[in-house]
C-alpha cells in the first residue's frame, strides 16, 4: 500500500516537473499603451493566433506568448497608432517562431491583423477591422459600424452579427460563412470556396457573392426585401422565393439564372458563380 | 530640273549638290523646305546616334524583314542598303521610321488575318493559353520566393495559384465569347483581383 502511494507521489512530482519545464520554454510578454479615441492597432504575426477583444479604458493591452528564443517582439507607438510585430530570428520556423497574442483594445479602435497561419479572432468592436491570413481561420463576431476587410488564401472565414458595416472578403479557396451580416456594402469574392449567407439582407444594402467553382447558398426570411440576380454559367441555380420579374441585362434561363424582386426590393443581391451551384433558400420559420 | 526629278535623286544626295540641283533648290520653295526638314531631322538623329547605335545585327534584321515584306528590293549596287556605313547619312532617319511602319504593318496584318475571321470560340483558347504561359513563369518565380521565405507555405500558394489561374482561364473565355456581358466582365475582374491578392500576400514586405 505504501509502495503504491510512493509511486503516485512520484508520478505527480514528475508531471509537475515536466509541466514546469514546458512552461520554462515559453516566455510571456505584456505590453500596455495609452491611446486616444479611434486608435489604430496593428499586429503582424507570422505564425500563431491573434485574438482581439474590447478592453476597459483608452488603453491597448497586448499579451504575447513566445515558444522559443528565435522570435522577438518589436513594438512601436506613434501618436494614436500602435504596432506590434513578431520578429523572426535566424532559423525560426512555424513552431519556434510561433507567438500567441491576446489583445485588448478600446472598442472604437481600428484593428489590422496579419498572420500567415492564424487563427484570427475579433469580437465586439465598432472600428475598422482589416484581417489578412494565408491559411488562417478567421472569425469575426459582434462587430458594427466599421469596415471589415478580410483576405485569405485557403483560410475559412466566419462573420457573425456584423451590422452596418462595409464588408469585403476575398478568399481563394477558403469557405466563407456570413451569419446575420448586413451593411451598406457586403462583397464576397471566392474562387473555389463555398459561400454561405444566412441573414435578412438588411435595408438599402448592396450584396454581391461571387465564386468561380464554389457553391453559393443564401438563406433569407420570407419577409426579406431584395432585388436579386443569380446566375451560374455552368452550374445550377435554385430559388425558393416567389419573384416579381424584372428586366436584366442577360436572359434569365430556368436552371442557370434568375432575377426578380421580393417585397420592396430594398437591398440589391447578386449571386454569381461560374460553375458552382447557387441556391436562394427561404428560411424555415 | 523638275521637282519629280529632284525627288528621284534625293535619296542619293550626299553632303553636296550638283549645280543643276542647287539651281532647282533656289527656285523651288517646296523642295528646299523638304531638304531643310531632312537636314534638321538628320542632325537630331545624329545626336542620338552615338549612344543609341543598334548593333549591325539589328540593321540586318530590319533590312531582311523589309525585303521579305516587299517594301524594299535588292539594290543595284552590291552594298547592303540599310547597313549604316554604306547608307547615305541623310536617309538614316528613315530606318527607325521604316521599322516602326513594319511593326504597325505587322500588327495590322495580324489583327486582320489573311483568312476568314475566326469565331470568338476559336480566338479565345490561344489567348488563354498564351496568358497562362506568361503567368506560369511569373508564378514560378513567386513560388520560389515563397519557398525561400516560408518553405511550409509553398504548397498552399501553389495550390491556390492553380485555382486562381483556372478562374482566370474560364473568366477570359467567358469574356471573349461575349464581350458585352457585364457578368463575364465581373468574373474577370474578380479573378484578377484574386490573383493580385495572392501576389500581394506572397510579397508583402511587412511579413519577415
Amino acid at each position: 500500500m505504501q509502495q503504491k502511494q510512493r509511486i503516485a507521489t512520484w508520478s505527480v512530482v514528475m508531471i509537475l516537473v515536466v509541466a514546469a519545464l514546458a512552461a520554462a520554454q515559453t516566455t510571456r510578454k505584456e505590453m500596455h499603451f495609452k491611446v486616444g479615441r479611434r486608435a489604430s492597432v496593428s499586429i503582424v504575426n507570422q505564425y500563431g493566433p491573434i485574438s482581439v477583444k474590447p478592453g476597459p479604458g483608452k488603453r491597448v493591452a497586448v499579451t504575447a506568448i513566445m515558444y522559443s528564443s528565435k522570435v522577438e517582439i518589436d513594438q512601436t507607438k506613434r501618436g494614436n497608432r500602435v504596432s506590434v510585430l513578431s520578429h523572426l530570428l535566424e532559423g525560426a520556423d512555424a513552431d519556434s517562431g510561433r507567438v500567441d497574442y491576446e489583445v485588448l483594445v478600446p472598442a472604437d479602435a481600428s484593428v489590422t491583423l496579419h498572420s500567415t497561419t492564424g487563427p484570427l479572432h475579433v469580437e465586439k468592436l465598432h472600428g475598422d477591422v482589416i484581417l489578412e491570413g494565408s491559411t488562417a481561420v478567421v472569425d469575426v463576431r459582434d462587430v458594427n459600424a466599421g469596415h471589415v476587410h478580410i483576405k485569405t488564401l485557403n483560410g475559412p472565414v466566419t462573420l457573425t452579427n456584423v451590422s452596418d458595416g462595409y464588408v469585403e472578403i476575398t478568399s481563394v479557396s477558403g469557405d466563407v460563412a456570413l451569419n446575420a451580416v448586413n451593411g451598406a456594402q457586403v462583397h464576397v469574392n471566392s474562387s473555389s470556396g463555398k459561400i454561405r449567407y444566412d441573414g435578412d439582407f438588411g435595408q438599402a444594402g448592396q450584396y454581391s457573392l461571387t465564386s468561380h467553382s464554389g457553391d453559393i447558398e443564401a438563406i433569407a426570411p420570407s419577409y426579406a426585401s431584395i432585388e436579386v440576380v443569380a446566375r451560374s454559367v455552368q452550374g445550377k441555380v435554385e430559388n425558393d422565393f416567389p419573384l416579381q420579374p424584372e428586366h436584366t441585362s442577360f436572359v434569365a434561363r430556368a436552371g442557370s439564372a434568375f432575377a426578380g424582386t421580393v417585397g420592396q426590393a430594398a437591398s440589391s443581391v447578386k449571386l454569381l458563380s461560374f460553375s458552382g451551384k447557387i441556391h436562394l433558400k427561404k428560411r424555415e420559420q | 530640273m523638275t521637282c519629280e526629278e529632284f525627288e528621284r535623286v534625293l535619296p542619293e544626295l550626299g553632303s553636296g549638290h550638283s549645280i543643276e540641283q542647287e539651281e532647282h533648290l533656289k527656285s523651288c520653295r517646296a523642295c528646299s523646305d523638304l531638304v531643310a526638314d531632312l537636314n534638321a531631322i538628320s542632325r537630331q538623329g545624329r545626336l542620338l546616334q552615338g549612344s543609341e547605335e543598334p548593333s549591325p545585327w539589328v540593321w540586318n534584321s530590319i533590312e531582311t524583314s523589309l525585303r521579305q515584306e516587299g517594301l524594299i528590293h535588292q539594290p543595284l549596287q552590291e552594298h547592303s542598303l540599310l547597313h549604316p556605313p554604306r547608307l547615305s547619312w541623310r536617309l538614316r532617319w528613315l530606318v527607325p521610321a521604316a521599322a516602326a511602319l513594319l511593326i504597325v504593318f505587322g500588327v495590322l496584318l495580324h489583327e486582320r488575318g489573311t483568312g476568314p475571321a475566326p469565331t470568338a470560340e476559336q480566338q479565345s483558347p490561344p489567348a488563354s493559353v498564351q496568358t497562362a504561359e506568361v503567368m506560369a513563369s511569373d508564378d514560378m518565380q513567386l513560388l520560389n520566393t515563397v519557398g525561400a521565405r516560408m518553405p511550409s507555405m509553398r504548397d498552399a500558394y501553389e495550390a491556390n495559384l492553380r485555382t486562381v489561374n483556372a478562374y482566370i482561364r474560364d473568366a477570359e473565355q467567358s469574356a471573349h465569347s461575349d464581350p458585352n456581358d457585364e457578368v463575364a466582365q465581373q468574373y474577370l475582374r474578380n479573378a484578377y483581383e484574386q490573383k493580385a491578392m495572392v501576389y500581394e500576400m506572397a510579397l508583402d514586405r511587412s511579413l519577415p
